[in-house]
């Protein structure tokens, strides 16, 4: 871990701390404060940045599976489906706690997870991908056909989140709720890649040859990775579902999960800021386009041709995709890297 | 290199941040001396995967407000404000639209499609939030909460057909077999509802394995309808109009029609589907629609074409572009309702549906489709529809309006 000039660690836990100058501590503190009191001045961007924070949870579980274990899953919004429901179920037809039923969300998920990661023992890159796809049409046709427990295409209705006799129903009250836990995730994926498990993920990422000449189990080690993937994505599912009161195979469509993939990439595969600029990055642009650009150029004075608006934010939306794929394929956390290494260094950069 | 990367990717970030701070700059301060503008949310799908059908409506609901706004001077001189957003048919961008509706007190709600309003019918309830789908299903308002439905659903649609095809096309021995081709999504769980409760009763063969699903995406039905006997006397399909339109080849592809009746429900049933399909491959089918078609001589048309050439001239034609316009009209009249029975200045969305929406009663919508009414425990406003052909390319009426009997679900 490179570290900021004069700055020395003397012990271990210097060594292995997060934050570890007051510079960061300053910024530490800082977003704190912003987040802390976001609900007061962030408007109507709340609903947008609860939307943000569960698809970070969920990104941040797919790049543990993706970005540190190299297994590509192109199911991760039908994890998420199985956490949704499985935590609607639990809470809103069985009556029990919304803690049992996100909990068991995630848990859920991580065991359809581990079912649909067997075939990674055999297969791996796009092959996998395959296998991943079809863990996604089959969560979603199993929701849409078991309809006596999941309402089918009717879809099932969903109460607020409630801690205790604390009922979250607002934005603002679920704003703490969901970044509380993403922050949880964050924290965990941070000191997971820096564990033995963490370790035995990236090794089998880069050559699981050489991994399993070293003697990691790569079946068990390949396991787990898809059971905390898909776990992550489980919490985010039973958050989904308490946050929009409502789920339908439709919250769920294969091109969430292949959105998923873009974003770890755009943000950065491997590195545990990665999933939280991509996932701010998509979501501010998706939800910018559609809530402004898009209305205020269709009700401009400029005379546009018709549909133009509407059609300008899917184009505009890939455009951006594309230039930063071709521009800085290693992501966000790689710029962010490189902003933070000419800050130290400047005003010397070279 | 490095320097023109950096500057792409600032360019970039500069996009993101100037798109997020438009909305500071779009909002306008009320001048002195005026009334205070009514506040509306408006959504349709006008990307994505229905956007064939969402276009022209968004366009629709736009044109017409602004008809209100600039030639009846707004309601009761207040001007109506109207948030339309495109939710891309994106059931997690429709959840972040309704809140936004919430969080800016939009008084009311309308939204095109009965799956976008599926994914905003949970915050909507919840928040006491009223709001009309132009196409609905049994889904959203049953139970009745405080979603309506503008026109009758996609059993409804079902319910009238057969009744049509029964009293008028059906000359065979015994009961006729019926095929279904259903959207994965509500609007074919709507028809299949009703054609499972009703089939037995009103005479007509209906099995399991007869009827099918399709994703909004489907590029071939050919497998599908393979599986169909060749007996099979009626196709209905409840979709889209580009799915619609992939069905309806399939079947031509496989000589199955002409050879059977197909009818559409009033989601698929519009020009557009024309458009797609090609007017040789769609001659002779059936559809149900809740509006007149744009020939019909009714008060309303006039103002309606006047603006829809002006602003969107490619929607001329689109029946779509008549349930929006409609759509907007009833907003309007739900509207003057609470301002007359409530005053505006004491306007919450609860007051809007309570003095509003509730108290519609056989509002004539400038004759373009069914008198609109509120009954208590149903959540239709309008509960008539037409049964229509495709005749060289258009879509005659041959029937005047149909009331759609009131099925209950539960």
């Amino acid at each position: 871990m490179d570290l900021p000039a004069g700055t020395r660690n003397y012990t271990y836990a210097q060594d292995m701390a997060i934050f570890r100058t007051k510079t960061h501590w300053t910024l530490l503190i800082g977003l704190l404060v912003v987040l802390c009191t976001a609900p007061l001045w962030w408007g109507n961007w709340l609903s947008v940045a609860n939307l943000i924070g569960i698809t970070i949870i969920a990104a941040t579980g797919l790049n543990i599976l993706t970005g540190y274990c190299g297994q590509l899953s192109i199911g991760h919004a039908g994890f998420m489906a199985v956490g949704a429901y499985t935590s609607a179920i639990l809470t809103e037809r069985l009556g029990l706690p919304f803690p049992v039923g996100l909990i068991s969300a995630g848990v859920a998920a991580g065991l359809v997870g581990m079912i649909f990661g067997m075939p990674s023992l055999r297969v791996k890159g796009f092959y996998l991908a395959i296998a991943t796809i079809a863990a996604q049409f089959i969560i979603i046709w199993v929701i849409k056909h078991w309809t006596d427990v999941t309402g089918g295409h009717m879809g099932m209705s969903v109460s607020a989140p409630a801690l205790g006799g604390l009922v979250l129903k607002s934005n603002a009250s679920q704003f703490y709720l969901i970044g509380s836990i993403a922050v949880l995730s964050i924290f965990f994926a941070k000191n997971l890649a820096r564990t033995r498990v963490g370790r035995a993920f990236v090794a089998i990422r880069d050559n699981d040859l050489a991994a399993e000449v070293m003697g990691i189990n790569l079946f068990r080690y390949k396991l787990i990775a898809f059971f905390i993937g898909c776990f992550f994505a489980g919490i985010a599912g039973s958050l989904f579902a308490h946050w929009a009161r409502f789920i339908s195979d439709e919250f769920f469509p294969l091109t969430d999960s292949i959105l998923y993939i873009g974003m770890i990439i755009i943000g950065g595969l491997g590195t545990t800021t990665g999933p939280i600029f991509g996932a701010i990055f998509i979501g501010l642009i998706k939800h910018s386009l559609t809530h402004y650009l898009v209305p205020t150029l269709e009700s401009s004075a400029i005379a546009l041709p018709a549909g133009f608006a509407s059609g300008l934010a899917p184009m505009v939306f890939g455009l951006i995709i594309i230039l930063f794929l071709i521009l800085e394929p290693r992501g966000l956390a790689h710029r962010w890297q490189l902003f933070k290494a000419a800050y130290r260094l400047w005003p010397f950069s070279y | 290199m490095r320097k023109k990367t950096l500057t792409v990717l600032s360019g970039l970030m500069c996009l993101v941040l100037v798109a997020t701070l438009l909305g500071a700059c779009t909002s306008t301060a009320e001048e002195p001396g005026t009334k205070a503008p009514l506040k509306i949310g408006m959504s349709t799908p006008s990307t994505g995967v229905a956007a064939e059908k969402g276009a022209p409506m968004g366009h629709a609901n736009v044109d017409c407000i602004k008809y209100v706004n600039d030639e009846l001077g707004g309601v009761d001189g207040h001007e109506i404000e109207a948030l339309w957003l495109d939710n891309g048919y994106d059931a997690s961008k429709a959840v972040t639209i309704v809140n936004r509706f919430v969080d800016e007190d939009c008084l009311l709600f309308t939204v095109a499609s009965s799956g976008m309003m599926t994914a905003m019918m949970g915050i909507a309830n919840e928040n006491e939030l009223s709001g009309f789908a132009a196409f609905s299903s049994p889904n959203l308002t049953q139970p009745p909460q405080h979603i309506y439905g503008q026109t009758p659903d996609y059993g409804d649609d079902w319910a009238a057909f057969a009744k049509y095809y029964l009293d008028n096309i059906w000359k065979g021995p015994g009961k006729p077999k019926m095929a279904l081709h259903l959207l994965d999504n509500s609007t074919g769980a709507g028809a299949r509802m009703a054609a499972e409760a009703g089939a037995e009763d009103m005479g007509i063969e209906l099995r399991d394995k007869w009827i099918f699903e399709h994703p909004a995406t489907t590029s071939s039905e050919t497998t599908s309808l393979t599986t169909l006997p060749d007996d099979i006397d009626v196709l209905y399909i409840s979709s889209t109009p580009a799915p619609t339109a992939i069905v309806i080849k399939s079947a031509v592809e496989l000589g199955m029609y002409p050879g059977m009746t197909i009818a559409c429900g009033h989601a698929g049933f519009t020009s557009a589907l024309v458009e797609l399909a090609g007017a040789d491959i769609v001659e002779g089918v059936y559809g149900v629609y809740p509006t007149v078609g744009w020939d019909d001589d009714v008060p309303a048309m006039a103002k309606m074409t006047e603006y829809c050439q002006k602003y969107h001239p490619d929607d001329y034609g689109n029946m779509d572009y008549i349930i929006s316009w409609a759509q907007s009209l009833i907003t309007v009249e739900i509207l003057r309702l609470a301002v007359e029975n409530a005053g505006a200045d004491n306007l919450t969305p609860q007051v809007v549906e309570a003095q509003g929406l509730k108290k519609l009663k056989n509002f004539d919508v400038g004759g373009l489709h069914g008198p609109v009414s509120y009954t208590s425990g149903d959540n239709r406003l309008s509960k008539s529809v037409r049964v229509f052909r495709i005749d060289d390319g258009v879509l005659e009426p041959i029937t005047g309006w149909v009331e759609s009997p009131f099925i209950s679900y539960e």
